[in-house]
């Protein structure tokens, strides 16, 4: 009995040791990392959980979502913790639907896009409209180099949503009374918070969950409701003429964004796709992520580890 | 006496635009004798005269004399501490060249503001920079671009030593882009008296005590953003 026993419980630490050595090595997964601080936070708390939950190394490497998506597609990446819709509708029509390499997890956070100026220039200048925008009167309240019209940032180079916010732009008839300034996300941040330091007023695309919503007071513009008749999309990958062919006269349709998988991670690892399918962070929780690691500063692995610890129930909720 | 100013009026203003005026509120005695009543136009800065309710131009020769009257800037182009919320790391430096304003981004969500002189319509530029190293008294070499364009650079070619005349003033802070020398800097001046407006040629210039106080607080490596906003051109260094 004893010795059965003894060699059970041998049977059972080689099992554990490959259990546990298997997956043990450089880069079991490898999750893309976006640039925009939720993202940071989502891939270090992923890094995190897989490692406690599942014993697996991650890897978080920054990269862009087209890159992102070929590496998905490759196999060469695992997770890409935000996919935006209907900003990158156009990758998963190619890889979700069609190559079918790319999973998204079913539980989409909800956000929202839009043109935003501070709450001092909605009720100073009565700009709460986006309309408004097109008005060369008011758009000159926007005008900070003196040649008569606004200047307003639309988003970083090479974000999708940079060049829908152009399509947007020429939609409603802004584009000849606002210059579109599009430039690193940090410098549009720091131009509001001047611009709320001053009282000076300021339009800027939008997005949420974002820590911009606490730490000034701000107001989207009304719009249009979303009508998917009026809204024509061709991104500038598809079509070098996407701009002429592209109509958008209305609000973003609500947005959502999910975790992407590759299929073959969820082939490999079908505890790790469940897990990941599990996850439904709230956008209150996205926005708390963001304020910490861009305001308060915390280093995303400390924070990843600390949220990791104080969110035990739902971690295992996830896991089942 | 409150006075305001409104930047950047390269145009005539016309009754909307001065509504849509950028105002920043000066809280100074600040004689509008010395900034004159008559109302010239086609300048870059406008002040406020809250008693006739009329907006006077703060161009380059207001400055003199306003300078002249007070041996200073006015008040809101001095050193002081401001309310400031940002998710810029204490130690960010944000250049705001259309208010004439740089931030150096302080704990507890407040800034150090000092005013500034900028460049010149056609030398704007905008980007993430950081500081690449910085010194005191620096040699001023004028460009070999400057020197095309600008006969007095000429005879200064070889480089004019440090010292009250030169153009660097006090203090200089280099600005590179990763590990290269953007050729722009942050620099004091020996012409107090052009901070708040747009007259250098794409560097940002102060008070030297401002800038002596400034390069005291930073550190080598510290992220700089100029903000687009007011640039009359964006290079993206």
């Amino acid at each position: 009995m004893h010795n059965r026993f003894r060699q059970c419980l041998r049977r059972m630490s080689l099992a554990a040791l490959t259990m546990l050595a298997a997956p043990v090595h450089a880069a079991d997964l490898v999750i893309a990392m976006p640039n925009w601080p939720s993202g940071q936070a989502t891939a270090n708390i992923l890094k995190v959980s897989l490692k406690q939950h599942f014993g697996l190394d991650a890897d978080v490497r920054e990269m862009g979502t087209l890159i992102a998506f070929a590496g998905l597609d490759s196999g060469e990446v695992d997770i890409y913790p935000e996919v935006w819709l209907p900003n990158f509708d156009s990758l998963v029509k190619k890889y979700v639907d069609g190559r079918k390499t790319v999973d998204l997890s079913p539980k989409g956070v909800p956000a929202a896009q839009g043109i935003c100026v501070t709450r001092e220039t909605a009720d100073k200048y009565g700009i709460k409209d986006i309309s408004d925008l097109a008005d060369p009167k008011k758009a000159t309240v926007f005008d900070t180099d003196g040649d008569g019209k606004g200047e307003m940032w639309i988003g970083a180079l090479g974000w999708s949503s940079t060049s829908i916010e152009k399509i947007r732009a020429k939609s409603y008839g802004y584009e000849k009374t606002m210059t579109l300034l599009q430039m690193p996300e940090d410098m549009a941040m720091a131009a509001v918070d001047a611009a709320a330091a001053t009282g000076q007023s300021i339009a800027f695309y939008c997005y949420s969950p974002h820590h911009i919503f606490e730490l000034h007071d701000i107001v989207e513009l009304t719009e249009p409701k979303y009508d998917p008749a009026k809204w024509h999309i061709v991104m500038p990958s598809d079509d070098p003429d996407w701009l002429s062919k592209s109509e958008a006269p209305v609000a973003w349709d609500a947005s959502h964004f999910y975790i992407g998988f590759a299929s073959s991670t969820a082939a490999r690892l079908p505890k790790v796709a469940a897990f990941l399918s599990n996850i439904d962070f709230t956008a209150e929780e996205v926005t708390e992520m963001s304020y910490a690691l861009q305001v308060d500063r915390q280093d995303p692995a400390k924070y990843a580890q600390a949220w990791v610890a104080n969110h035990q129930d739902r971690l295992n909720a996830w896991s089942k | 006496m409150t006075l305001s100013l409104a930047n950047r009026s390269i145009t005539p203003k016309s009754n909307d635009r001065r509504i849509a005026g950028r105002r920043l509120v000066l809280g100074t005695a600040l004689a509008l004798t010395a900034i004159g009543a008559t109302l010239v136009y086609a300048a870059q800065t406008q002040v406020f005269d809250p008693q006739t309710h009329k907006w006077v131009e703060y161009d380059k020769k207001k400055a003199r004399k306003y300078y002249a009257a007070h041996n200073e800037v006015p008040e809101a182009f001095r050193p002081q501490m401001v309310k400031f919320r940002t998710a810029e790391v204490p130690g960010t430096i944000i250049i705001d060249g259309n208010q004439h304003f740089l931030y150096l981004v302080q704990p507890g969500q407040r800034a150090m503001r000092y005013g500034i002189g900028v460049g010149r319509e056609g030398f704007g530029w905008a980007g993430i920079v950081r500081v690449g190293r910085m010194a005191e008294w620096p040699t001023w070499t004028p460009p070999a671009e400057m020197i095309a364009r600008d006969p007095n650079a000429v005879k200064h070619a070889a480089g004019m030593p440090g010292g009250p005349d030169n153009p660097l003033g006090a203090r200089a802070l280099y600005l590179y882009e990763r590990d290269q020398d953007t050729i722009y800097r942050i620099h004091g001046t020996p012409e107090p008296w052009t901070i708040g407006l747009d007259v250098s040629s794409g560097c940002i210039r102060m008070r030297n005590d401002d800038i002596t106080d400034l390069a005291s607080r930073v550190k080598v490596g510290a992220k700089v953003i100029v903000l687009m906003q007011g640039a009359a051109l964006y290079k993206g260094v």
